[in-house]
């Protein structure tokens, strides 16, 4: 399958901090590639340099058949990980106006942005002012603006956070549909659940460094399987079960203690199992568990997803004065 | 639609749809309007006050007519002077003067009729300004009273709603002669109301004045005589239009001048604050990532920058339009006048200019700044100093007026920054061709050097946290670390 975006030995650096260093990996056309890494790990000034808004320090970018995201900005939507409209624009004026920037005709924009609005559950607010929404519904339009001009590219930076539950499964359906009218979906997050059902493909991103690029299934291959065990516990024992490389107490109340405990490489969990009934250990519940991109996260960088990188991140910021010169 | 005219239409609708754009642009001529009928309301408002003379000099001195006279004749003067004010307008200031004259000499029906004539629509809606004040007679039982308390104690009664019905008076002025010379005791109803101390002082020193020259052995024809000269004085100058006498004509530029370069200064100034404020309001609501990812930089800048000025524009047509009807209905030959001043060597395209290379190169600075910043609070540390130095032309644009050729007004402006106003307020003064080209080719050029570190600033700003100050401003033009 042709590659819609190649990133090729990128590296980005702000003065004196390496925010992104030797980047490659590809997303194919009409794939969904979930861009996944902690917050400060490189992923916003990765999508930034893809969109052109700075320049790479190093390493080739091709995107759409173009060397600079610039010069195929028409083809691309892009929702920033943080977003805002003009407060006192109506949404179909602010859908209209994003749709206009990027080629599409003011008067069909509006019209796309009504057919849209209604479909998002949001026909009522039409005519509301952008400040009178909730801050679901603007997210909502937002999401809205930036592929009302259906873009054969979309980026999307953390665009679950701040969703509740209920809108973040509605953004999910509708990234799949993007996916399924043939659109390519590049999209960062730092919530591994999302990208577990959503992505044909995963490129983890730690330190800004690359950690891994493929499948979901692949991402997880690389994480052992593990035992969940309930009862009245000891966690030597446990671990002295066959197969087992690690023991952690997820849970402990009233002597009624949750393991976890971690299966070395090849282990199926079978001989645990037996040893553990033949030891007479008091096992309540027993279950072999299969690896999360959660798990496969933390078994490939080492970083825990949820940790925050962005230390350094200010830093890059500053470092953003450097980007005047193009 | 292009991104740019799409960029430029979204900054001008978001503030022409807003009923305060509308409000404030109406807002000056409507204060302006009401600048000048203000003193005319307050003066129509203002109530006729009813004095009573009472002499208390000695018998044959004949203080209390000769007061009375003096009183009636600055009535007569003011009323003589509001045809001449009504007259200048329409007739302008020699106009004005025959009606003067006419009404000095043969009386103040007759300055009707000569305003009439000199003035047609003044002279149809004049009326003569209300009095401030009116002699009454004085009560009978005040006269009848021996001076002192209880004069004064019939003076209170009389002032106070104590008075016989229909008798009631705003002050009583007893006039008598303290050393040989006159002098009042004034009573009067409002103790903070000084018109009738005011007119009584005034009224004696010119009693005393006439007692002086007569005691003198001057006839008081001769004084009445002299007090009515004028003299007539002609300026002449080798740069007046009629090449010999200066008229006011010839003064208009200077003054066109002047009103033109406070204009651009407060329309420039109001255009680069509104794209400030639009600049950061975008940054503080993360609009400026998304634009950035929709179009260039200079695509973004140019749009914003290109609404705005249409913004200014509205304004300068409202202003102009309303200004411009209003001075044709009330002087028509003033209008003329600045017509014909702004049409003459090239004027109105060099003001034209000046606006345009002024609010480009501030508008666009002030862009910039506001890309760093989120709040005023940011954008203060840089655009504190820079409105300190932008005063600097409001000072300098004065002393124009008088000295155009002063060398302080000179160097002034000829320095970009200062052209758009100095220069402006300079040109009709008719300073040599090559300095105002050369003046118009710096300020063009400085325009571009804002627009290129503008360009460069608004870029770096625009997905910038950095905290803004003139070092990371000069860091993100320099694109250095």
């Amino acid at each position: 399958m042709a590659a819609a975006l190649t990133l090729d030995g990128i590296s980005k650096r702000y003065g004196g901090f390496q925010a992104v260093s030797d980047l490659s990996f590809e997303v194919e056309k009409g794939t969904i590639c979930g861009f996944l890494g902690p917050n400060g790990a490189g992923k916003t000034s990765t999508l930034r340099m893809i969109l052109g808004l700075q320049p790479a320090t190093s390493g080739r970018i091709e995107i759409l058949g173009a060397d600079d995201g610039r010069k195929v900005r028409d083809r691309i939507g892009f929702l920033p990980e943080e977003r805002g409209l003009y407060k006192k624009m109506t949404p179909v004026d602010a859908i209209a106006f994003f749709g206009g920037l990027k080629g599409l005709p003011v008067a069909e924009g509006r019209k796309r942005a009504r057919e849209m609005l209604e479909q998002m559950g949001l026909g009522d607010a039409q005519k509301k002012k952008m400040k009178e929404l909730s801050k679901g519904m603007a997210q909502k339009v937002q999401l809205i603006a930036s592929v009302v001009h259906r873009p054969e590219f979309v980026i999307l930076d953390e665009p679950f956070s701040g969703l509740d539950p209920m809108n973040q499964q509605g953004l999910e359906a509708m990234i799949r549909a993007l996916a399924a009218d043939g659109a390519t979906v590049l999209f960062s997050t730092h919530v591994m659940q999302h990208a577990e059902r959503l992505c044909d493909k995963v490129v983890l991103l730690a330190r800004g460094r690359k950690a891994f690029e493929g499948t979901v299934d692949q991402a997880r291959a690389t994480s052992p399987r593990f035992l969940e065990l309930e009862g009245a516990l000891d966690l030597a024992a446990v671990a002295a079960l066959p197969g087992v490389s690690g023991v952690e107490v997820l849970n402990d109340h009233d002597g009624a203690r949750i393991l976890r405990a971690g299966l070395a490489q090849g282990a199926g969990g079978q001989e645990a199992l037996k040893s553990a009934f033949l030891t007479g250990l008091d096992v309540r519940r027993f279950q072999i568990k299969e690896p999360t991109l959660h798990d496969a996260f933390i078994a490939l960088t080492g970083d825990h997803p949820d940790d925050d990188q962005s230390v350094a991140r200010d830093a890059a910021h500053d470092g953003l004065k450097a980007e005047a010169a193009r | 639609m292009n991104r740019t005219l799409l960029i430029a239409r979204r900054e001008y609708m978001a503030y022409a749809k807003t009923v305060g754009f509308w409000l404030s642009l109406l807002a000056f001529p409507l204060f302006g309007a009401l600048g000048g009928a203000i003193p005319i309301l307050m003066s129509h408002a203002e109530p006729t006050r009813s004095v009573a003379l009472v002499d208390e000099a000695p018998t044959g001195s004949g203080l209390a007519a000769a007061v009375r006279q003096s009183l009636e004749n600055e009535q007569a003067k003011g009323d003589i002077n509001a045809l001449r004010m009504a007259a200048i307008p329409e007739a302008g200031v020699a106009g004005g003067d025959r009606v003067r004259q006419i009404a000095e000499t043969q009386g103040y029906e007759a300055g009707v009729a000569a305003l009439k004539r000199e003035a047609p629509r003044a002279g149809a809606g004049f009326t003569a300004p209300k009095p401030s004040l009116t002699l009454a007679a004085p009560p009978a039982e005040i006269v009848a009273a021996a001076p002192g308390e209880a004069r004064d104690a019939l003076a209170r009664r009389y002032l106070s709603d104590e008075a016989p019905d229909g008798q009631k008076l705003s002050a009583v002025v007893f006039l008598t002669e303290i050393e040989g010379q006159p002098g009042a005791r004034v009573w009067t109803a409002r103790a903070t109301d000084d018109a009738v101390e005011n007119a009584v002082r005034d009224a004696l020193k010119d009693v005393n004045r006439r007692q002086v020259f007569a005691a003198s052995g001057i006839d008081p024809a001769v004084v009445a005589q002299t007090d009515r000269f004028r003299p007539e004085l002609a300026v002449f100058s080798p740069k007046a239009a009629s090449g010999g006498e200066v008229s006011f004509r010839d003064k208009l530029p200077t003054v066109v001048g002047l009103a033109v370069g406070f204009i651009l200064w407060s329309l420039i100034i109001t255009g680069a604050s509104i794209l400030l404020n639009s600049v950061m309001e975008e940054k503080s609501n993360k609009i400026l990532e998304v634009l950035l990812s929709s179009a260039s930089a200079t695509e973004i800048l140019t749009g914003k920058v290109l609404g705005v000025a249409l913004l200014t524009l509205t304004v300068l047509v409202a202003w102009g339009g309303l200004g411009g009807i209003g001075l044709i209905a009330a002087a028509p030959d003033m209008a003329g006048d600045i017509g014909s001043v702004l049409m003459s060597n090239g004027l109105l395209i060099y003001f034209l200019l000046f606006m345009v290379g002024g609010y480009l190169m501030y508008a666009v600075l002030f862009a910039a700044i506001g890309a760093f910043c989120e709040t005023p609070r940011d954008a203060q540390t840089l655009m504190g100093p820079i409105m300190m130095v932008l005063f600097v032309p409001l000072i300098v644009m004065q002393m124009a007026i008088r000295t155009p050729d002063a060398t302080v007004v000179k160097v002034m402006s000829l320095i970009p920054p200062f052209t758009p106003f100095v220069m402006a307020a300079r040109a009709p003064s008719g300073p040599p061709l090559i300095e105002i080209i050369g003046a118009l080719i710096g300020m063009f050029l400085f325009a571009a050097l804002m627009v290129w570190v503008a360009g460069r600033a608004f870029r770096a700003g625009a997905l910038s946290d950095v905290k803004l100050n003139w070092k990371s401003f000069l860091g993100a033009v320099r694109g250095g670390s």
